[in-house]
């Protein structure tokens, strides 16, 4: 009996030739629209055997799937991840080195090694998982992640009335916020308002812990992504009125920010630690002290005071501490190395076709750029926010911002079958009023 | 009388180049445009068709997005890409030289003009 010729039998053999599985659905999605049509032209024309007609007219189903296979390749990043796994290891094994002998304050080597194992199994798997299913459920994710972050909150350890493991969470709230405003796309106003308002519950979570920095990352995130969805026109309502709403929520959200900062003087103490030498000024003193007689190769003049002196020199302040160990130039070799790394992400972004994609990374860059620069400042006696320098400081820190980077990377394995899923067109409604003369 | 395949094999990025350069089309759209301008002559197979599209995008000429179209069902559409736009310049310009050289060639003779 010969063999019955169906779309579906095409479409599995010509599927059955591209090794890369995941871009099977995507690759066939395209040929089985194609032949849809053929079949209903054939159908048009009367012919009775449309279906195998337009099967014949397909061509060789094997030979059809090994060209699509020869294109469609995972486009491996394996610079990049041994880049961050490279700084992760060496973050781990300076700050084992320069705080040995700090007593209770000292890294601790076997601590270190786990957080840069974990940090190299979450990178990886985060690397190929198929980022494009956090589109698919943006909903989903948005709650589940705030329940975690409250149930860290609400149960999670607490240092200085501040949830530690909460904030930790928080570092991938700017992605999941990126993922929700996504599935909000082409809905119009209603859409631009759940995007906007979207943003109050992980504030709120942010406040809670209490987080500034999560909040910053969090608010500037969603103000890049409003003006970026401007761009697109994601909500369907023009790029001007998108681009207006944005600067709306952008004045909105800085306002309040602008207005903590203030009445806290954080920045006018960042400025002039001098004004409050013995209270939120210290640190800035005494980072500045230590870093007056740093070199550019090798540890600081002896006349120096000792790195122990500066707070949290382990941590918020471990910068500071490499750079009076070792010198200005190990400093600016680490911080250039990840500058680097930040800089070919967003020129990979810049290129990047699918637009849930783009907004991943941009959550992800976000939130590791302002880590980078807040430890930075603070590390040169800038003291406005704290933070650990990602990649290098920290443990729990470090695995987050793996996993992130690990995201991030996904959306570049995965550049050559990245579609967003369409979406309808706005019904576009348009009242006529016309005026007519009764004689 | 039918058209010797390699003829048209070689040309295939240059027509389908051409079509996208006046407005964006999916994939069936090419197919049929493609064949009702040529009077049937190039009759593309789908099969060639895909592959060739997606191996333009991998090189950044052409770009796909997808929509609704007319009969209100997804289709994924094609642009052509500014890339895509000189990377046609340049085809046209080698294929009208390479066609003016064939011709000379045929007609015979006019090959040994100049010596």
């Amino acid at each position: 009996m010969p063999e019955r010729k169906t779309i579906q039998s095409w479409l599995e053999t010509a599927a059955a030739q591209i090794r890369w599985r995941r871009a099977r659905p995507v690759l066939t999605r395209e040929l089985a629209q194609h032949l849809e049509d053929q079949r209903d032209a054939f159908a048009a024309e009367g012919q009775e055997n449309a279906e195998a007609l337009a099967v014949e007219e397909m061509g060789d189903p094997v030979a059809v799937g090994a060209e699509l296979d020869r294109v469609h390749r995972p486009d491996p990043q394996w610079g990049p991840l041994a880049a961050a796994l490279v700084l992760a290891a060496t973050g781990a094994v300076l700050r084992v080195w320069l705080t040995a002998g700090w007593s209770d304050r000292s890294a601790d080597p076997v601590r270190s090694s786990l957080a840069v194992i974990l940090g190299g199994i979450v990178l990886l798997t985060c690397y190929f998982l198929d980022f494009s299913a956090l589109g698919r459920r943006p909903g989903a994710l948005y709650l589940g992640s705030l329940a975690v972050c409250l149930a860290t909150v609400a149960w999670g350890p607490e240092i200085a009335n501040v949830a530690y493991a909460a904030r930790y969470a928080a570092l991938w709230l700017p992605a999941v916020y990126a993922c929700w405003a996504f599935g909000r796309r082409r809905s119009g106003w209603s859409g631009l308002a759940l995007t906007a308002a979207g943003i109050l519950p992980p504030a709120a979570v942010c406040l809670l812990i209490p987080d500034t920095f999560g909040l910053l990352a969090l608010l500037l995130t969603a103000a890049l992504l409003l003006f970026s969805a401007a761009g697109c026109d994601w909500f369907g309502l023009g790029r001007r009125k998108s681009a207006w709403a944005a600067l709306v929520f952008t004045a909105a959200a800085a306002a309040p920010m602008a207005a903590v900062f203030l009445r806290s003087r954080r920045l006018l103490v960042a400025l002039h630690p001098e004004l409050d030498p013995l209270g939120g000024g210290y640190s800035a003193l005494a980072i500045r002290r230590a870093l007056s007689a740093a070199r550019a190769l090798g540890e600081g003049a002896e006349t120096a005071p000792p790195i122990q002196a500066v707070p949290n020199a382990g941590s918020d302040a471990f910068l500071t501490t490499l750079i009076c160990k070792l010198g200005w130039l190990p400093f600016l070799a680490v911080v250039l190395t990840f500058a680097l790394l930040m800089a070919w992400l967003l020129h990979r972004r810049a290129r990047h076709q699918s637009q849930l994609g783009r907004a991943v990374v941009l959550a992800a860059a976000v939130a590791l750029c302002l880590q980078a620069l807040c430890s930075a400042a603070w590390s040169l006696g800038f003291t406005l926010l704290g933070g650990t320098f990602p990649l290098l400081v920290g443990n729990w820190n470090t695995v987050m911002d793996l996993g992130l980077l690990g995201l991030a990377l996904s959306v570049f394995r995965e550049e050559r079958i990245a579609r967003d899923a369409p979406c309808s067109a706005l019904p576009r409604w348009r009242v006529k009023v016309t005026i007519q003369r009764v004689s | 009388m039918d058209l010797d395949r390699s003829l048209v094999s070689g040309s295939m990025a240059l027509l389908v180049l051409k079509l996208l350069e006046e407005r964006d089309l999916y994939g069936y759209e090419m197919m049929e445009t493609l064949r009702a301008r040529s009077d049937d002559t190039f009759h593309l197979k789908a099969g060639t068709l895909y592959p060739l599209l997606h191996g333009l995008e991998e090189k950044g000429l052409v770009t796909a997005y997808e929509r609704e179209a007319a009969a209100g069902k997804p289709r994924r559409y094609y642009h052509l890409t500014d890339q895509g736009r000189c990377a046609l310049t340049e085809k046209e310009a080698s294929w009208h030289r390479y066609a003016r050289a064939m011709h000379r060639v045929l007609k015979g003779g006019a090959c040994c003009a100049g010596a």
